[in-house]
């Protein structure tokens, strides 16, 4: 019934209104999307497999960039202490990371968006049990949260991906409550419950397609936030394991060597994290500025 | 007697750009001229969409960018104000030209006390300073009609009432000694009872100050009450000009003449409003029988199908640690019934509580004291869910706000046939031409069905919601303002559907309106409500040509007289 051909030509319609006339935006879609490819595929274009230790060779530890391995190929990015070819190591380290950040700001949103619409329909005990779990969350460091969590629960990308998700709800629900109640003051939501229609479809066909656009304006914001946040934790030793490294990690390995003139171990997977960030951010602030007519306003004059 | 008159415009064009590179052009004002003399009081009429604004705004250099003024002339006392600098504009603004907005709640700074904006405005266009200000501006006020003149200047714009705060800003707009103001709707955001009133104190200062005012309005009956001379603006254009007796009751263009025929008329009931073009419907058929069914009960023996007892609401302000909750008491001990097939009107003025008894009816407000009774039973205490359920969808509502109405994510079928799929009450097969079909029967076009409710206009979404009523086939519909939103032509179209419909499906409606004219046109029997309370429950005519009580003579006085095409 649906006409999806229709549906993706919108779609592109409004991704080039957005985009179009902004260039350092495009940039930042066009150096996201390579990210995501690189990461998707990197199993297959990475030189090595970092993770299969069989390949991995010690006389090629330490070696610095453009340096020729023992088994005659290039290393563009060197490698590190135990031979690992640092683009190889870089290119899965950034499939962890963007797998990791995608899950929790997905699982999240939509745990947000439930108990956020949730608390706007049903109101009286099951909003106040819902709003106040959610500024106890706000009250607390994000930070020092995923840390309890992660003391408490121990390290793996299940756990650091559930500690994310801790972060990711509560600004999600507070916001589409919100936008909820003021949909719900709207005469549509009065026809919807003269006639009848259940609380659950109110919330699913007319609640949560009415207020959920500056949820979607947000998540841009939120992954990008969830792949540093996961930097930072697994660069503290509480995050990913050892065996399977995200970026933050790989930085963290660096981090010995920085000063003993071994710059490329940390700096490589350093400038990859940033630049990928840098790139959601700049996709974000477009997203924003487009959905906010005030922002575009001020930028007019 | 000189022959320059106080303001002058030629030909005036505004344009607003329709695309970015400025090719396509909307033309918000085509080729318009008009004359305004010294205390002469001119008015602009037309629906939204005309202009009238936008000629307000050129006068005063206000046009919002991306508006374009692109050619003609306007000169004032014989000195063109087209092209002034901002600095010019400045001077002239409220010293010699004055504005009036149309809601005084937004035109007054809400943390300043009205003394300290009136002195503001003395200050800054007089030389009077101090103590002479504060005694000119008590001055200003008295002659606004603003009572307890010197009491007022303490307070602050949300302690006073509307209409106060319009006086104020009249007195505002007075302080200068302008040769003329801009009123851009000054009574639309009032009740009536005020808006006759602030008309009487806009007259007055008019003839006692000598300013001419440009009264910018949609309102027939405050043209007819208030100007000497008309003009007839349509989409930008010039439709037609003339002394206002002569324009509204004996219009040349064809256009005027449907205009005045959908003013609805508080002296007189007429069957329909008698609209020249109005298409006839398209019939239809295959669904006809699933909207007809079930309606063999005689509709013409006076049964009574609601009966309201006693009925009050109490809202409570939300108690704190600081001060215990507050009751409001929104509908008092109120007490009606309502016979098949007739439709009843509840009027009154804003917080009279005439829709909280709507929403009580319709279950989206819980009734605090007394009873309603439909078809013979209390709808709470019905336990069988499926007898309850038919009991609920019985009841429907045509609701005030057009655009609010429908789910914006939902194309206009769905939003007729969601609930009807959900209880079903149709064939999800069927649903697509169902919904066709009551399109039609509201007068739409059948392919319209498809498209999402902002495609539509303020009266077509109207229309659609009047669809999705029919749809679960009820017999009560309860109708809230159904057309204050809503231009006066679109209003007496959506108004002879609605008895169309009545007469179809023998519907019996509850018609909740702050308009008088729109109740005389609509009801059997009215209810005049006040303070939550029904003053006065009688016929048609008994409330119309007898009122007994006194706030219903005073509202009806209040009512700005119009008497309709004059008949040739």
């Amino acid at each position: 019934m649906i006409d999806y051909k229709k549906k993706l030509v919108t779609l592109s319609l409004q991704i080039k209104s957005i985009f179009s006339g902004h260039p350092i935006a495009i940039a930042g879609l066009i150096g996201f999307v390579i990210f995501v490819l690189t990461a998707l595929l990197a199993p297959w274009i990475a030189p090595q497999n970092p993770y299969d230790l069989m390949v991995l060779d010690i006389m090629d530890g330490l070696l610095p960039p453009l340096s020729k391995l023992g088994n005659g190929t290039t290393s563009w990015l060197g490698t590190d202490a135990v031979g690992r070819d640092i683009l190889s190591a870089v290119m899965y380290g950034l499939r962890l990371s963007l797998f990791v950040a995608f899950m929790a700001t997905t699982v999240g949103s939509i745990i947000g968006v439930f108990l956020g619409l949730l608390a706007a329909v049903k109101g009286g005990w099951v909003e106040s049990v819902i709003m106040r779990a959610v500024d106890l969350k706000v009250s607390f460091p994000g930070i020092l949260l995923a840390l309890m969590m992660l003391a408490i629960f121990g390290t793996g990308v299940d756990k650091i991906i559930y500690a994310l998700i801790i972060g990711v709800w509560a600004s999600k629900a507070r916001l589409t409550r919100s936008s909820a109640l003021s949909e719900m003051q709207k005469e549509y939501i009065d026809a919807a419950r003269i006639s009848a229609i259940p609380n659950w479809r109110i919330m699913l066909k007319f609640l949560l397609p009415n207020s959920i656009a500056p949820v979607l304006v947000m998540i841009p914001m939120s992954l990008s936030g969830c792949i540093g946040a996961e930097a930072t934790l697994s660069f503290l030793g509480v995050g990913v394991p050892i065996t399977e490294p995200s970026l933050g990690l790989l930085i963290a390995n660096g981090n010995d060597y920085l000063l003993s003139g071994k710059w490329w171990i940390s700096i490589f997977p350093g400038v990859v994290l940033v630049s990928l960030v840098l790139c959601i951010n700049v996709v974000a602030d477009r997203i924003r500025e487009h959905n906010n007519p005030f922002l575009k306003s001020m930028n007019m004059q | 007697m000189n022959n320059t008159p106080l303001l002058k415009i030629n030909n005036l064009t505004v344009t607003y750009p329709l695309n970015s590179e400025g090719s396509d052009v909307l033309k918000a004002l085509d080729n318009i001229s008009l004359k305004v003399n010294s205390g002469q009081i001119i008015g602009i009429v037309g629906e939204s969409g005309a202009g009238k604004s936008t000629i307000g705004k050129a006068i005063l250099g206000l046009l919002d960018p991306p508006a374009k003024l692109v050619s003609g002339e306007i000169r004032f006392l014989g000195n063109s104000l087209v092209g002034l600098s901002e600095a010019q504009f400045e001077s002239l603004r409220g010293n010699q030209i004055g504005y009036i907005y149309q809601n005084p709640m937004t035109a007054l700074n809400p943390v300043l006390t009205i003394g300290e904006q009136v002195t503001e405005a003395i200050e800054a266009n007089t030389n009077m300073r101090g103590k002479n200000a504060r005694e000119y501006a008590i001055q200003l006020l008295e002659r606004a009609d603003v009572s307890f003149a010197e009491d007022r200047l303490q307070k602050y714009p949300h302690q006073l009432s509307g209409g106060l705060c319009q006086r104020i800003v009249f007195a505002i707009a007075i302080a200068a000694k302008p040769k003329l103001i801009i009123a851009d709707e000054p009574t639309t955001a009032l009740d009536v009872t005020v808006q006759s009133s602030v008309l009487q104190t806009l007259i007055k200062l008019s003839q006692e100050e000598d300013i001419a005012i440009i009264l910018i309005t949609h309102d027939i009956g405050v043209v007819s009450e208030t100007c000497d001379y008309v003009y007839v603006l349509r989409n930008g254009k010039h439709i037609e000009q003339g002394a206002t007796v002569q324009v509204l009751e004996k219009p040349m263009q064809e256009y005027t003449r449907s205009l005045m025929a959908s003013v609805p008329l508080i002296e007189k009931r007429l069957h329909r409003f008698a609209l020249p073009n109005e298409g006839k419907m398209e019939g239809i058929s295959t669904h006809l029988g699933y909207l007809q069914e079930d309606r063999k009960e005689d509709f013409s023996s006076n049964k009574t199908i609601l009966k309201v007892t006693n009925i009050s609401k109490t809202f409570y302000t939300p108690s704190t640690l600081f001060k215990p909750k507050e009751a409001f008491k929104a509908v008092r001990n109120v007490s009606f019934s309502v016979n098949r097939g007739e439709t009843v009107g509840i009027v009154g003025e804003s917080g009279s509580g005439k829709s909280t008894i709507g929403r009580m009816i319709l279950g989206l407000e819980d009734i605090t004291e007394g009873n309603v009774v439909y078809k013979g039973k209390d709808i709470n205490s019905i336990t069988n869910s499926e007898e309850r359920l038919a009991h609920y969808l019985s009841i429907q509502c045509i609701f005030q706000d057009p655009y609010s109405s429908l789910n914006p994510r939902m194309t206009a079928g769905e939003n007729i046939t969601y609930g009807l799929k959900i209880h079903k009450l149709i064939d999800p097969k069927n649903a697509k031409s169902l919904a066709q079909d009551l399109m039609v029967l509201v007068g739409l076009q059948r392919q319209d069905a498809d498209k999402l409710p902002h495609s539509f206009s303020g009266g077509e979404r109207q229309r659609i919601g009047i669809a999705r009523a029919l749809g679960y086939r009820p017999d009560f519909i309860f109708c809230d303002e159904p057309t204050s939103a809503l231009d006066v032509s679109v209003q007496a179209n959506l108004l002879n559907l609605l008895k169309d419909l009545q007469e179809q499906f023998s519907l019996t409606l509850l018609f909740v309106s702050h308009d008088l004219a729109v109740i005389r046109q609509m009801c059997d029997r009215v209810i005049v409500m006040k303070d939550g309370e029904a003053l006065e429950n009688g016929s048609n005519e008994n409330i119309f040509e007898q009122p007994k009580h006194a706030y219903t003579r005073s509202l009806l006085d209040a009512m700005p007289k119009f008497q309709g095409l004059a008949q040739s």
